[in-house]
């Protein structure tokens, strides 16, 4: 104890009365390690009072999460007979008396509320929606989407999709065109399904790409939503944004949108070749006769996928019109052009294969040998 | 009194059809995940078994061939479920022998009819 005692006294007259005599490199030292220890000590009570706090958080998490499964697990067994109010009924009373402000029961209640949402259709997830109103989770969700870190607006996003808070539209619209990919894309993909006057408004005011893959998740929505009202997407068509155009032009195929044969043919001339093959792509699909002269005007400058399109969709009209420039393509330079061109040919469906074997007797043999190829109905374009 | 075993490896969901099955009747036996679920089968005998596609260890699939495999066995209903529709994975799963393909979300109750069907349909055979 004297050892210890003697020790400490020691230490502490070092950084009071002998400090000053000290020569200053040995000073500064000493004020060095000084530092040194208060962070150590400090960074071990911080340690200390985070693992408690862990601790604590793990054991409120367990209790719970056993708690709300079990309440959850209730009252989705409910009897089939049993009224959405009279279920609400039930259990509301017992839920409003759990601490809701408490954070942990919140972060609980909320997910096993979602999971079961997602899970189940029916009933329950209206009485799941009507419960997370009366408990003022949808308040949370709110003051998430309006949180300053993007990770946290993300995640009340998700919440109010989940259980289709309509009202929350408003909030998320503002994001729609946010500089954060991930925000933007997870905001248009809850507006769509919770607008409920304009669920596409977000495409008038999109400045920032809707990149390919998001693309897919809007096209995946916006085709498998029962509820939604489908506009015609031509309105769009004209969007100083590439990617909404791109957008839309899929959309405009899918829901085969034969008023937007107009626009489409317009957008022959636009000045993203991707654009231009999904337009000529489209004309194919539709079959927009109309659209021919257009597309034979602006073959000579296109690119070579470009220009494969516009043969396979010359083929895919077979007017007639065009049977000489189909023809023509046959004696070009490139195989796959050739090659295209007498599929095209073929797709004729009343003469196309008599044509080719007309052709047979007249052309080259390199191209008799694509003859050969296009005509063998084991092979597929 | 029929018994089924429920394989499923999100315990919210497990604890949903654990208590709906029981509440309907039924002795239920649980497996949070495939392995469990193979032990399970191993050692007893059910009328019906509800098995999640995709769970750690072994998956629903396993689980199906394996039962639809054993000759003693063959005969209990298996019911898969499963959050993906993807066609090759329904084909799959009817292929080797499963009676029907319940996919997420789906209705409790709807579930449960059917549930009480196979088990019936079992019994007689």
């Amino acid at each position: 104890m004297n050892f210890l005692e003697g020790l400490i006294n020691y230490i502490a007259e070092t950084y009071t009365d002998r400090l000053n005599y000290f020569p200053s490199n040995v000073k500064t030292s000493l004020l060095i390690i000084l530092f040194c220890v208060i962070a150590t000590l400090e960074m071990y009570i911080y340690i200390t009072f985070r693992r408690l706090s862990q601790a604590n958080e793990k054991r409120q998490l367990d209790k719970w999460n056993e708690h709300v499964s079990n309440m959850l697990a209730n009252l989705i067994i409910f009897d089939e007979a049993d009224k959405t109010e009279d279920i609400v009924a039930h259990f509301y009373p017992k839920m409003k008396k759990w601490p809701l402000r408490n954070k942990v029961l919140n972060k609980v209640l909320i997910s096993e509320i979602l999971t079961y949402h997602k899970s189940f259709t029916g009933q329950i997830g209206e009485v799941l929606s009507i419960l997370y109103r009366k408990l003022g989770l949808d308040k949370k969700s709110k003051k998430k989407i309006n949180s300053r870190n993007w990770e946290v607006k993300i995640e009340g996003i998700r919440e109010a999709n989940e259980m289709r808070i309509s009202e929350m539209a408003a909030e998320i619209i503002k994001y729609t065109d946010d500089e954060n990919a991930l925000l933007r894309m997870e905001s248009q993909a809850a507006y769509i399904n919770l607008s409920e006057n304009n669920p596409f408004h977000f495409l008038d005011r999109a400045q920032e790409r809707i990149l390919d893959w998001h693309q897919v998740v809007l096209f995946e929505i916006i085709t498998k939503n029962k509820a939604l009202k489908i506009p015609s997407f031509s309105q769009w068509l004209r969007s100083p944004n590439d990617t909404v155009v791109m957008l839309c032009l899929k959309l405009v195929e899918h829901f085969m949108q034969f008023e937007a044969a107009e626009e489409v043919e317009r957008l022959l001339k636009h000045h993203n070749p991707r654009i231009v093959k999904k337009s000529v792509e489209i004309i194919g699909k539709l079959e927009l006769a109309s659209a021919e002269t257009s597309m034979f005007e602006i073959y000579f400058d296109q690119p070579e996928d470009v220009k494969l399109e516009i043969l396979n969709s010359l083929g895919k009209i077979s007017s007639g019109s065009y049977e000489n420039f189909l023809m023509s393509r046959i004696y070009s330079g490139n195989v796959k052009i050739k090659k295209e061109a007498l599929y095209a040919i073929k797709r004729d469906q009343h003469q196309g294969e008599e044509k080719l074997r007309e052709l047979y007797q007249q052309t080259t043999v390199e191209n008799q040998a694509l003859i050969n190829h296009v005509l063998d109905s084991r092979i597929k374009p | 009194m029929s018994r089924i075993l429920i394989a499923e490896d999100e315990v919210l969901m497990l604890k949903a059809l654990e208590f709906k099955l029981k509440k309907d009747g039924y002795q239920v036996d649980v497996a949070s995940d495939g392995k469990q679920a193979m032990e399970k089968i191993k050692q007893n005998t059910y009328d019906l078994i509800l098995t999640d596609i995709m769970m750690p260890f072994v998956g629903g699939m396993e689980i199906l061939s394996y039962v639809k495999n054993d000759p003693v066995k063959k005969i209990t209903p298996v019911l898969l479920i499963s959050a993906v529709g993807l066609e090759d994975v329904v084909l799959e799963g009817f292929r080797l022998g499963a009676e029907d393909f319940i996919y997420k979300p789906f209705n409790l109750n709807e579930l449960s009819v059917r549930i009480r069907r196979h088990v019936k349909q079992n019994n007689f055979a």
